[in-house]
């Protein structure tokens, strides 16, 4: 990072000791447990259950993966979570370009309001009116059913104001002079405005994703129908068994740690190749507040 | 006037899907919420009006005030525990010279961020099993055969468990931000106290800390505004055994509203949490001064 490395801009030896034993104790106490999942996960039942310190295999096996499959029947769950989360993260970021770009409109009567329009939602989180939105979604027979999923916490006024702001960027100008020689707004949105806000887009695209998939609290509200389940609420019932109490649970802990590598594999891929809009997403956020 | 708004009409349409959605799904709700939160539901259908009774029961039930309790000790240890932690993983990863290590280092502690509670709570019940591997280590150390500890079901170490998965789970996110901060600072600052003698040590104390004062803020900011809103966390780790001193209020308004169909104190409950939450993130902004800080 530093330019200049002379000898003082470096710790003592002592410190450079210290800091080197917090490194390791903090790459201990995050990478173990989840070292500790990917073995059970590929482990046989037996070894799997059997008490001790699991770092290692004692026996790999793939038994818990056809497990989940074939008695947990999770793919039901993970196909209803990937068609559920793809398909209002999309949503979501076409609506939240299109409001984006409404509330860049310098002279756009009533623009003033809208904006508060939007920012006020936020103070809404869904979560404080979760009773609310169980009772909307009765009245209009959304529960149980995939538009309910989607539909519920579809967009946020975070994600807009982020597009809005990216919109910022574009020299308004050039709409200007390509509404004066006659372009329609669509036009102006889709050929000058979209591609300089690419990154914008998948910025908002795998942040929503990310919270999107990991939802538990609107599908625990909205969904009780086993067919409706979503990966979360599944694993949820999996590791809800009596685990924590008397040790016995319905799923065996090879099965249980194997559907949770099974849910956070689209994570880790989002992670590998969108690493940088999730950190700049995450950023933005912090800014915002 | 008439002829600028229908020169954007293309522009408002764009916003009509919008709109839409905020009014049904974000102001219709909260509408709802504050006029049940005044009734009395009853069962066979029909309500009544009751003022602000649904209020004083919330106000004076045993369970919601352990809850807040519970909601306030979990959130500002965890706070604390995840800020401490946070911050010294970034100041660590910041003299970790080797690229790799580092972007290891980096992966290792921000992917628990990206993973939900069913996940994160899923990995940590059964680390804190009879058979996991906390029993397994104690077995290492224990002479002679000993009785593995329930951890999860036992009372006395339920908060603590709560608060250090919290803070395992969020620290890389914390670390993430301080991180941004850190390295964007004025390489300047640290060119002249070179010049002036001062050891790396001298200058994480004397200028990376303060440099990233603002950031503190934000962050401190942010957590006290989702302090009152744990849930998932609770609702996927709690049990019966522990309930007493981890269930939150959020908890408590699903079991209330959801499972017991109260709804009546269930919307005041959260009507209130919702107020408390604006008080709050608008207090500690003033108390910080953070509108001064960004921007």
């Amino acid at each position: 990072m530093r330019k200049k490395k002379g000898t003082r801009n470096e710790l003592s030896r002592k410190q450079k000791m210290i800091a080197g034993v917090l490194v390791l104790a903090v790459v201990l106490v995050m990478a173990l447990p989840m070292w500790n999942v990917i073995v059970v996960a590929t482990s046989d039942k037996l070894s799997a259950s059997q008490s001790g310190v699991k770092l290692w295999w004692d026996s790999f096996s793939l038994e818990g993966f056809s497990y989940v499959f074939t008695v947990t029947k999770l793919l039901r769950p993970f196909l209803n979570s990937l068609f559920v989360t793809t398909i209002a993260t999309v949503i979501q970021v076409v609506l939240s370009a299109f409001a984006g770009y409404v509330l860049i409109q310098k002279d756009l009567p009533f623009r003033a309001a809208i904006t508060s329009f939007v920012m006020l939602t936020m103070m809404i989180p869904g979560d404080l009116t979760l009773i609310s939105v169980y009772q909307l979604n009765k009245q209009l027979h959304l529960l149980n059913s995939y538009t309910g999923l989607i539909a519920n916490g579809l967009i946020s006024g975070f994600s807009i104001l982020l597009m809005r702001n990216y919109f910022g960027t574009v020299p308004y100008s050039m709409a200007e002079a390509a509404r004066l020689d006659g372009a329609g707004e669509i036009r102006i949105f889709a050929k000058i405005f979209l591609p300089v806000s690419l990154p914008g887009l998948a910025t908002v695209f795998f942040m929503e994703y990310v919270g999107k998939w990991n939802s538990i609290m609107l599908p625990a509200t909205l969904v009780t129908d086993q067919n409706k389940y979503t990966l979360p609420l599944m694993l949820k019932a999996m590791i809800q068994s009596d685990s924590s109490t008397s040790g016995t649970s319905i799923a065996p802990e090879n099965a249980v740690m194997a559907a949770i590598v099974i849910s956070t594999l689209p994570l880790l891929l989002i992670y590998i190749f969108a690493q940088k809009y999730l950190l700049e997403g995450m950023n933005l956020g912090a800014e915002k507040g | 006037m008439y002829k600028k708004i229908k020169r954007y009409r293309g522009i408002y349409l764009m916003l009509v899907p919008v709109v839409l959605y905020f009014l049904i799904f974000s102001y219709y709700p909260l509408l709802l919420g504050v006029v049940n939160s005044l009734q009395k539901v009853k069962l066979l259908g029909g309500s009544t009006f009751v003022g602000l009774k649904n209020y004083q029961e919330v106000f004076n039930s045993a369970v919601y005030q352990r809850a807040l309790r519970n909601t306030l000790v979990v959130g500002t240890g965890t706070f604390l525990l995840q800020f401490v932690w946070g911050l010294m993983i970034a100041l660590l990863l910041n003299e970790v010279k080797n690229k790799l290590a580092r972007s290891f280092i980096q992966t290792v502690t921000y992917i628990p961020y990206l993973l939900s509670w069913a996940v994160v709570g899923g990995i940590w019940i059964t680390i804190f099993s009879p058979t996991g591997m906390i029993n397994g280590i104690l077995k290492l150390f224990a002479d002679g055969p000993s009785q593995p500890v329930v951890f999860l079901s036992e009372p006395s170490y339920a908060r603590a468990i709560m608060i250090f998965t919290g803070a395992w789970k969020g620290a890389g996110y914390f670390a993430a931000l301080f991180l941004a901060a850190i390295v964007s600072l004025d390489e300047s600052f640290y060119e002249s106290a070179q010049i002036d003698g001062a050891t790396r040590w001298q200058q994480i104390v004397r200028i990376t800390l303060p440099q990233i004062v603002p950031t503190m803020k934000v962050v401190t900011v942010l957590s006290a505004m989702s302090l009152l809103r744990n849930f998932d966390q609770i609702f996927v780790m709690g049990n019966a055994s522990i309930n007493d001193r981890v269930q939150n209020l959020l908890v408590r308004i699903y079991n209330d509203g959801i499972l017991e169909f109260n709804v009546g104190t269930a919307t005041a409950a959260a009507t209130m949490v919702l107020m408390i939450t604006m008080v709050i993130s608008f207090g500690v902004r003033k108390l910080l001064r953070y509108d001064e800080a960004y921007d």
